[in-house]
């Protein structure tokens, strides 16, 4: 029988991360749905000597990797979009307290893939004849690099051909927009590798924006791109994407985007907005303040938010959920 | 000249987009090189099929030049959302996709990118972090691996025009020649390198990226000195035409927000 999986952020931190897990998150592109208040919390109770996978950078690995909590991470891509270039991170690498793997946005979900089908190698027809093959900032003596992209022959045309090494991180924190409390959830906007990396990570936790009674998962059940059978628990976090955008629910923050990746430039400025954004900032209500009532109200009324009316009626309140 | 006043980055975005022909298969990058394949698609090429990385169809953006793929000035008109493996997989490196428009931070003569960092000096036997480190690959890696063709959309500045780019994010023709043939790409490499200058084209043979055209405001001279390697004359290299009235209007009903009026 299926069970009611919802806790708290803090329970889901304390229960499912450690020091120097594999984690996964940074669920969609780097300016979309990532499970950002999970990071946030990661933050809150010190978690640190993270091994980042994120197939996009986003805000989340942004900042975990300002603060200093991760020192490896591999990506496809490590910048914000139209947003830049993600200043923690950067400073991170550069001054070699994280060593940053670089992939493509091809080559993490097919290494995904592998994981989730529990493959020896993923057949490579990208990301080779390039320094991404060549160059490994995990084995930086090997050049050029043995062992992160080798070469094997395919057995049909005797051709050499790249072999991706399959990812099986610890955990993956996932956002979606809607959950309902056994687990199932629905993702609004591009599912980008959410589908591959809840089948490759060991163990799933679903950051929801909002809840839903599982009729609606009856009601659209080509839509259930992760069921519950896969899921550990789920934590209902609205605006938990916040800066970045979750399409249906709210638009980017732009403000914020640009402040938040200005303050990770710099050490102080870290530490300020780790101050200001995320001490003390442990439930819903103090979260949404933080933000500001108005700017939710003003984010909520996004051009995308009728992607949500097919699912309104089953909307569950806040305290029918409360964990 | 023509009398209309547009920027440089406006030609260079109007020059991408007149690569861009009707009904082909076409991915574009976020940024400025959207515009370009918008452009394309509001100008002379309605029935152009256009995704994003991220496995948007069917969506144009609303109000000005989207913030990213998930960004709501794309996802707000799409007819399909589906994901990774599916548009930069099935439909880029596969070798379905006809044509795909990405940028670069640095290109060498031989069309490939760097989008990953700035070292001084060569990187040398072991990797060392950049000291300026950039945005890496991203699906640029997949699109210049499996499109059948790419156009690298870049201004053209000294610094940015290399004999060799310190780092090969997306590879174009590699060292040249048939190089590109030893690897088990789906794609057939780089077009043209258009720029805020004027336009590059690969020699048929060596594939050594050569002069092809310049604009009504910029000369060979100009070029060539913005160019880190001896950058030779192509064939019938001529001046590109200068935007008509129909293209700088259909490109600025794209860029609502003005990203490419911003710089002369």
């Amino acid at each position: 029988m299926p069970h009611e999986k919802l806790i708290s952020l803090a329970e889901a931190v304390r229960r499912y991360t450690w020091d120097g897990m594999q984690y996964a998150s940074g669920a969609a592109l780097p300016v979309g749905s990532d499970a950002i208040v999970f990071g946030r919390e990661l933050l809150r109770q010190n978690r640190k000597d993270l091994h980042a996978i994120f197939h996009c950078n986003t805000q989340q690995l942004n900042l975990l990797a300002a603060a200093g909590a991760v020192t490896r991470a591999e990506c496809g891509f490590s910048g914000l979009e139209v947003f830049g270039f993600a200043n923690g991170l950067r400073r991170a690498v550069e001054s070699g307290r994280l060593a940053l793997e670089d992939y493509s946005n091809l080559a993490i979900p097919l290494r995904l893939l592998g994981g989730a089908l529990n493959w020896p190698f993923v057949p490579a027809t990208v990301a080779i004849g390039s320094d991404i093959q060549y160059r490994s900032a995990f084995a930086p003596d090997d050049y050029p690099a043995q062992k992160k992209i080798p070469m094997v022959t395919d057995p049909f045309t005797g051709k050499e051909i790249g072999a991706f090494l399959p990812l099986r991180p610890d955990l993956a924190a996932i956002h979606v927009t809607l959950a309902d409390p056994l687990g199932n959830a629905i993702i609004l906007g591009t599912e980008w590798s959410r589908f591959e990396l809840s089948r490759a990570a060991k163990k799933v936790v679903l950051i929801a924006d909002a809840l839903v009674d599982t009729a609606c998962m009856r009601q659209f059940p080509n839509l259930v791109r992760i069921p519950d059978i896969i899921v550990e628990a789920v934590v209902h976090w609205p605006f938990a994407a916040w800066p970045q955008s979750s399409p249906g629910m709210y638009d980017a923050d732009e403000e914020h985007m640009v402040a938040m990746n200005k303050a990770l430039a710099t050490e102080e400025g870290t530490a300020a907005y780790i101050r200001d954004y995320i001490d003390g900032v442990t439930d819903i209500p103090a979260y949404l303040d933080r933000i500001g009532r108005d700017k939710v109200e003003h984010l909520r009324r996004s051009s995308t938010s009728f992607l949500l009316d097919p699912f309104r009626q089953w909307l569950l309140a806040a305290e029918e959920v409360a964990p | 000249m023509s009398g209309l006043d547009y920027t440089r980055q406006e030609m260079m975005a109007i020059a991408t987009g007149r690569e861009i022909r009707d009904g082909e298969l076409a991915i574009f990058g976020v940024g400025l090189s959207m515009l370009a394949g918008f452009f394309a698609q509001a100008h002379h090429a309605p029935n152009v099929r256009t995704m994003t990385e991220g496995g948007v169809y069917g969506a144009t953006p609303v109000g000005g030049l989207p913030w990213g793929i998930e960004c709501n000035r794309i996802s707000s008109n799409a007819t399909s959302f589906t994901n990774a493996i599916d548009a930069l997989g099935f439909l880029v490196a596969s070798g379905r996709c006809d044509v795909g428009i990405i940028g670069a931070a640095e290109v060498d003569k031989f069309g490939n990118v760097n989008t990953t960092g700035i070292w001084e000096g060569p990187i040398g036997p072991t990797f060392r972090p950049p000291k300026t480190r950039l945005t890496g690959a991203g699906g640029a890696n997949d699109i210049a691996c499996g499109a059948k063709r790419t156009i690298i959309m870049v201004s053209h500045e000294r610094k940015r025009f290399s004999e060799k780019v310190a780092y090969i994010s997306s590879p174009g023709y590699l060292e040249g020649g048939d190089a590109r043939s030893r690897h088990g790409f789906n794609g057939g490499g780089p077009a043209a390198i258009v720029t805020t200058l004027g336009i590059l084209r690969p020699h048929p043979e060596t594939r050594e990226f050569e002069l092809a055209s310049w604009f009504s405001f910029s000369n060979i001279e100009e070029i060539k000195a913005n160019t880190g390697w001896d950058l030779k004359l192509a064939a019938g290299a001529h001046e590109a035409p200068e935007p008509t009235a129909d293209e700088l209007a259909a490109l600025r009903r794209v860029d609502e927000t003005g990203a490419l009026r911003k710089k002369g």
